[in-house]
């Protein structure tokens, strides 16, 4: 009798746990399509609801003004901050798991910073052959350049065992890599620095077609491969003690937690360049949500909360002070930041 | 039968060897302790136990195959570890953290079956936690965790358990129900339990072997029974100002101090006595006390000047006169409040001698009892440890030097 009421106790916690995830994930996809139908619908050329739904699902009035400013111009940004802020928090929800370290993302850590020096320097070097770099070797370059970061950041992990103290490492290689970009930028010519400060500010603006569909197919097989390693993340999270007495390769799963956590904000940092606190706040903020960190969980809903953290953000940036246009860091950080601020300070009690 | 074996072992981190030549035989159903104190290289022992570790040299065999040639996947289905590292849990529930013991049986993305979910609850009810299943891990207790642990490290189904200091930072209950745990575990399940314990009462009662590590070096290996003595344990430990009592299993500290106080004493009645001396740094001297009285063991380790009788003997002439001039050279005399029968009765005409002699004389003892044995005589009454310092109050009690009451 009692332990046919503990299973139904149990049985009954489950089900209360199922309902929680669906409320959640009909709230986030709601709020996705909010803030979709209110992206697209706003910007400098105004446009009526229908006209849009003409444009996108029958395609109407081909060619004109109008269906340019949505094809060309709203819906690739659109698609992009979605699918890199999924991205930039999945890379975050890793290098926590990988740090031990609720406060670790790809930006405090020094990896966006990595990479866009990286990708600085290629542009500077690349851009006296070439016009236009194609976005396979941005994305390759800003790959290397986080590897290159994050190789620093895990030699100063195994000193520093303080929470916070590698965060300030982080940041040290953060402005080390920054120094670097500006000593780049200076043998720079004038039309690459053009080029550069634009990208390097952070924002969604000016990815095209070609470049989303290598965005959503780099980010998605990452996603997907990051999902099978969900079951030795979980251990992982025990420590690397009880996680090799389960049988995990210990050193096959550090890489391929560093490769994929650097492939995806290598990803971001390419096209949209550096973006603070998403990685960060996202994945706390979703583990919240969900009241759980396992990451058969976790891993999908941050990165759906995410894009929907993005797209608002990046609506934000358009909209606010239009038509200047903020960056899109400018946005996460006025929410991102005192969230962090706020976590490490609940973290000392 | 034997589940874990190693020969020759020689443990360590890179090419430093920790400790030398490890033979050991871990029998199913049997549980294994390591002794000694910390640094001695107890968990490296362990840690290359579990494969967490690789040997410097030598071996180790789990079920007759070599450690680091058995695959890290079967080695999880049969050997499973408790160990001290902290993790922090962030929002993982305790049965989240039992479940994930299941790790080498599940399917590649961990989906738990029914029986995987049956196991967790047995496990949990096996360590008492089922209440706490849907708790935070980390708003546990130490204890709680503790056990959490060992639900996790059971429903891995292992053939060994090993277990790094499981009972430090808990609370004797928590220790002697988490003892109990492993000791059914190897019983009912058949498990070889190994693990390091800094209880050396508690590795006594439980443990079918003891590995004594002492500065890198094995230092004894057998049954507690015929390893654990006072002499081992005080050279295992360095034990310095303090003495184990086999007998009693308990550690007592040295009372070094010049006696200035004589305690009377027998039956139990003086411990508490002695350990209070001790702890308030008061030499004393206790008799006339029979060997085979606990007070006489507890005053024995403690290293008290004792004027003792044979067991079963009622006190002769020869002892009362040497405890009359042990009495002439102090001050205080104090009676614990022994039962008074045959064979002691002597004792009484101590503390009457006492009296007689001008001693102040303090008695744990009711009034009716204080003047049924010594009359309406000076004598302090006392019923509280305060009320016993009070009446001793050191500074009027000059003390005696050994030499002149031998």
């Amino acid at each position: 009798m009692e332990s046919i009421k503990k299973t139904l106790y149990l049985n009954k916690s489950k089900l209360g746990k199922i309902a929680r995830y669906q409320c959640i994930y009909i709230v986030l996809i709601i709020a996705l399509l909010a803030a979709v139908i209110v992206s697209v619908n706003s910007g400098t050329v105004d446009l009526s609801v229908s006209e849009i739904f003409k444009i996108i699902v029958l395609k109407a009035q081909e060619g004109s003004v109008e269906s340019n400013v949505i094809w060309k111009i709203r819906l690739p940004r659109l698609i992009a901050a979605g699918v890199l802020g999924g991205a930039l928090s999945v890379a975050g929800f890793l290098l926590q798991t990988f740090f031990r370290n609720p406060i670790a993302g790809p930006y405090v850590l020094g990896i966006s910073s990595g990479a866009k020096m990286f990708v600085a320097f290629t542009m500077i070097v690349l851009m006296n052959y070439v016009n236009v770099l194609p976005p396979g070797v941005i994305m390759l370059a800003a790959f290397i350049g986080s590897l290159i970061s994050m190789g620093f950041v895990i030699l100063a992990a195994r000193k520093v065992k303080d929470m916070a103290m590698l965060l300030v490492v982080g940041v040290m290689i953060g402005y080390i890599c920054a120094a670097f970009t500006d000593l780049f930028v200076n043998f720079a010519q004038e039309r690459d620095i053009a080029n550069l400060t634009n990208w390097s500010m952070g924002s969604f603006s000016g990815i095209g077609w070609a470049d989303i569909r290598l965005i959503t197919i780099v980010v998605f097989i990452s996603l997907a491969a990051v999902m099978m390693l969900s079951k030795p993340i979980g251990a992982y999270q025990l420590g690397e003690g009880y996680a090799k007495s389960m049988g995990i390769n210990i050193r096959v799963f550090r890489i391929l937690i560093v490769l994929f956590s650097s492939l995806l904000s290598a990803t971001v940092t390419a096209f949209a360049g550096p973006i603070a606190f998403v990685g960060i706040a996202i994945p706390q903020v979703t583990k919240m949500l969900m009241n759980t960190s396992k990451p058969i969980i976790i891993i999908p809903t941050t990165f759906l909360t995410g894009a929907v953290f993005c797209v608002f953000c990046d609506l934000l940036a358009r909209t606010m002070f239009a038509p200047i246009e903020l960056s899109i860091g400018t946005v996460t950080a006025f929410f991102g930041a005192p969230f962090v601020i706020w976590l490490l300070l609940s973290r000392k009690k | 039968m034997i589940a874990l074996k190693t020969e020759k072992l020689k443990v360590g981190y890179g090419k430093k060897v920790v400790v030398d030549s490890v033979d050991i035989s871990g029998f199913r159903g049997q549980v294994l302790c390591l002794l000694g104190p910390n640094g001695a290289g107890k968990s490296t022992i362990l840690r290359t136990l579990s494969g967490l570790l690789d040997p410097i040299d030598g071996v180790v065999y789990v079920n007759q195959e070599k450690l680091p040639d058995k695959k890290k996947k079967d080695l999880a289905k049969e050997l499973s570890v408790v160990l001290t590292t902290k993790f922090s849990a962030g929002m993982m529930k305790v049965y989240d953290v039992v479940s994930m013991g299941r790790y080498p049986y599940t399917s590649r993305l961990g989906k738990l079956t029914s029986h995987d979910h049956q196991l967790i609850q047995e496990a949990l009810i096996t360590v008492n936690a089922d209440y706490l299943a849907t708790r935070n891990f980390e708003e546990l207790s130490d204890g709680e965790k503790q056990k959490v642990m060992v639900a996790r490290a059971l429903v891995q189904e292992p053939e060994v358990m090993i277990l790094d200091e499981p009972t430090s930072h808990l609370d004797i209950r928590h220790q002697l129900e988490l003892i109990d745990i492993l000791k059914n575990l190897s019983k009912e399940k058949n498990i070889t339990v190994i693990l390091s314990l800094h209880e050396i009462d508690l590795a006594l009662k439980s443990c079918e072997k003891v590995l004594l590590v002492r500065d890198n070096h094995i230092v004894g290996y057998g049954a507690p029974e015929d390893m654990v003595n006072e002499e081992t344990i005080s050279q295992l430990y360095g034990i310095k100002n303090a003495g184990y009592n086999n007998l009693l299993g308990s550690i007592e500290i040295e009372n070094s101090g010049e006696p200035s106080v004589f305690v009377v004493a027998g039956n139990g009645t003086g411990i508490p006595i002695y350990r209070l001396l001790s702890k308030h740094n008061i030499g004393a001297m206790t008799g006339i006390i029979h060997e085979n009285d606990v007070d006489y063991e507890v005053a024995r380790t403690m290293g008290l000047t004792i004027k003792s009788e044979f067991a079963f003997e009622a006190i002769d002439d020869v002892n009362y006169l040497g405890a009359k001039k042990m009495i002439d050279r102090i001050h205080t005399v104090i009676d614990s409040g022994f039962p008074v029968r045959k064979m002691n009765e002597k004792n009484l005409d101590l503390i009457r001698y006492a009296i007689s002699k001008g001693k102040k004389v303090i008695s744990f003892r009711q009034k009716d009892e204080i003047c049924k044995y010594f009359g309406d005589k000076q004598i302090l009454e006392c019923h509280e440890s305060c009320d016993f310092l009070k009446h001793l109050d050191t500074e009027e009690m000059p003390t005696v030097k050994l030499g002149n009451i031998l």
